[in-house]
């Protein structure tokens, strides 16, 4: 029995996708990369653009053709919108959440021998995320043996105007501190170098359990003093933080310990204030200056990503001016930035989506390159310089090991040496381009 | 224990539509039974008609105690949703999810803060909700909408804290934008302002309270388009 899951979006689902895994094996399924040899097909979808979601549609319709010759069972999970869910409820056998990844056998089970009648699925209903806990009890198979994805919350109540996720991960649930500390725990002393704590707003961890629950500055501090004690090295990262829930509290704790990376990336989404309020990001250009300045003075090494949505309802010259000078202003070492597209589901999808595609492209263009000389001058004053590089892939024209610094900038290496795939060496910095950087082993 | 069977029961999101209350020519509310959940004075949550494929968001127009939850519609001429939200009848299903959203205060802030609501329109569906919540809250409602017809449930607040500003007719207590009388106005500088509706609103609220000094922070809002 041959499973063949795709997975789609961000690393929330890369996270969720390795508990799918962990679950199918359980059960004595065996993966494989070819949908050919599966019996059993699933994708974990992403809704945050249409793009993904357009790929599940081709996906399932290929698949249902397949079952005219071959017995399969299909699936799907992730960031389901109601409308796609409701939609997908007819092309695929199986629906759940992934708080009932528990039930994900019995679902399978039921089943019973294939049929083209399928199972019944769940009803087309908002997230509930009460069971989530049940989802982060499953042990992970982790794809990677020195990176992993460590969930810690789930759900999002920020209801940015842009974004459907709060309506297909439901509410913000954190995640028990104590199994949190023990995934981590065992990450490291298994050899993991890189450990990224997930959740859609990573640093409202606790706030849905004020009083019961450690803060987010809390849970990086008892990583920290594990850090401390652990003959290991090891760097652990956050994504994705809301500014609105940043505090200088969370920025000290990371200055004060080695195993926590010094590498924040905190959305800006735009630097416009009359664009944020409209995208309902809750957090003022005041207080993400705040924010970017208490980085730079408790930690002036680290790198600052970033995500920017162009073209969003109401962002005029004037209002796109002001991310352009936001840009300049905070010198970003990435910048995620995406064209604004509306989402079924989204407060603004009635809006009309007033920026052409093109304005939108030049935007996009014009952001890009005030990146290109931000990044290009980070990068070139560390030339010369000896970083602490964590080996973790080639490249793909030269075929020479690449790597992430500490601060999550790509370094491309002099030579291929397998023998170094996942582990944390010196390199010294030999060239700087805009958004890399060459060196090699010393 | 229930002792239905779990295919006939029914979903804990539908509720009875148990009156739909005409406000004005085009403004209505649909009163439903007392929520099943625990909701904050500020939220909003998502509305939709059982059997069709479409929903809706909007701020709860009742308070946490409430009998009824309860939203304000305005309907949009030849729009899909607001019109058979509007024709539906007593006894009708409707699928209601939620609460959500961020907006209005924690109890303890509503017993000592100063406040100032700014609404156009429909926006006014939180702070009513806030209104019947605490009872006892010290705030300033200030309502901005084209015609006097439209201050929907006026007659609730109290006459000192709500002014009504009509820009289509001088029959409201200030005639013209909500922001021309926002500019003529004195806030203590340790008031909290809590803006809802259209942005266009928002946005020149937001300068005339900058302008007056009051720090960005002191200063909420909900969009509504």
């Amino acid at each position: 029995m041959k499973y063949h899951l795709i997975t789609l979006g961000c690393q929330m689902n890369i996270a969720d996708s390795e508990r799918v895994s962990s679950v199918l094996e359980g059960m004595g399924y065996e993966k494989t990369d070819n949908e050919e040899d599966a019996s059993l097909l699933g994708i974990l979808a992403c809704s945050v653009r249409q793009k993904p979601i357009d790929k599940v549609y081709n996906k399932i319709a290929q698949w249902n053709k397949w079952k005219n010759k071959r017995n399969l069972i299909t699936f799907v999970s992730g960031c389901l919108l109601p409308a796609d869910k409701e939609k997908f409820l007819k092309t695929f056998d199986l629906i759940f959440q992934m708080s009932e990844l528990p039930q994900f056998p019995d679902m399978i089970r039921e089943y019973g021998v294939v049929t083209p009648a399928g199972l019944k699925t769940p009803a087309v209903v908002m997230p509930k995320n009460e069971h989530i806990a049940a989802m982060w009890h499953i042990k992970p198979k982790y794809q990677s043996t020195y990176e992993a994805f460590v969930p810690i919350q789930n759900g999002c109540d920020k209801f940015c105007t842009f974004c459907a996720v709060p309506y297909t991960r439901g509410r913000e649930v954190s995640r028990p501190s104590d199994e949190i500390l023990e995934e981590v725990r065992n990450l490291v002393n298994q050899g993991y170098k890189s450990i990224t704590l997930l959740g859609q707003n990573v640093n409202s961890y606790g706030l849905d359990k004020k009083g019961e629950e450690i803060t987010f500055a809390g849970l990086l501090r008892s990583i920290g003093d594990f850090g401390r004690t652990s003959e290991h090295e090891f760097w652990v990262y956050f994504t994705s933080p809301h500014p609105q829930d940043m505090n200088r509290e969370v920025i000290e704790v990371i200055a004060t310990y080695d195993c926590l990376a010094k590498q924040i990336h905190l959305p800006m989404q735009s630097g416009d204030e009359k664009v944020l309020i409209k995208m309902n990001r809750r957090h003022s250009m005041d207080k993400y200056r705040h924010i970017v300045a208490d980085i730079r003075e408790l930690i002036p090494q680290a790198t600052l990503f970033t995500d920017i949505i162009v073209g969003f309802t109401g962002e005029g010259e004037a209002e796109f001016q002001h991310t352009i000078d936001a840009m300049e202003e905070f010198k970003f070492n990435m910048a995620y930035i995406a064209m604004y597209s509306p989402r079924p589901g989204a407060a603004s999808f009635r809006w009309e989506d007033e920026v052409s595609q093109d304005d939108k492209k030049e935007r996009l263009h014009r952001l890009s390159e005030i990146l290109k000389i931000t990044s290009h001058a980070y990068n070139e004053s560390k030339l010369g310089k000896t970083v602490r590089l964590l080996v973790n892939g080639t490249d793909r024209k030269t075929g020479f090991s690449t790597g992430l610094t500490e601060g999550k900038v790509i370094v491309r290496l002099d030579r291929r040496d397998d023998s170094l795939m996942g582990k944390i060496v010196n390199v010294r910095i030999t060239s700087a381009s805009s958004l890399s950087m060459s060196g090699e082993v010393v | 224990m229930s002792l239905m069977r779990p295919d006939l029961q029914m979903d804990e999101s539908f509720y009875k539509v148990e009156e739909i209350r005409t406000l004005t020519g085009n403004a209505f509310s649909v009163k439903l039974p007392k929520a099943r959940f625990a909701f904050k004075a500020g939220q909003h949550i998502s509305l939709g008609i059982v059997g069709g494929n479409q929903s809706r968001e909007y701020s709860i127009y009742s308070g946490e105690n409430d009998e009824h939850l309860e939203v304000l519609v305005k309907e949009v001429e030849n729009g899909y949703f607001t019109p058979q939200l509007r024709r539906l009848k007593v006894g009708k299903m409707v699928e209601v999810h939620g609460p959500f959203g961020k907006f209005g205060m924690e109890p303890e802030a509503a017993k000592t803060g100063k406040f100032v609501f700014i609404a156009s329109g429909t926006g006014i569906a939180p702070f009513r909700s806030i209104v019947r919540t605490y009872p006892g809250i010290d705030y300033q409602l200030i309502h901005g909408v084209r015609y006097a017809e439209e201050a929907y449930d006026s007659h609730e607040y109290d006459s000192s804290r709500y002014m009504l500003c009509t820009s289509r007719e001088n029959k409201g207590a200030y005639h013209g934008r909500l922001t021309g009388y926002l500019k003529t106005c004195t806030f203590a500088p340790e008031t909290h302002f809590d803006l809802c509706g259209n942005s266009n609103m928002i946005f020149d609220a937001l300068e005339i309270l900058r302008e007056k000094g009051f720090d960005r922070d002191q200063i909420h809002c909900e969009v509504y388009f």
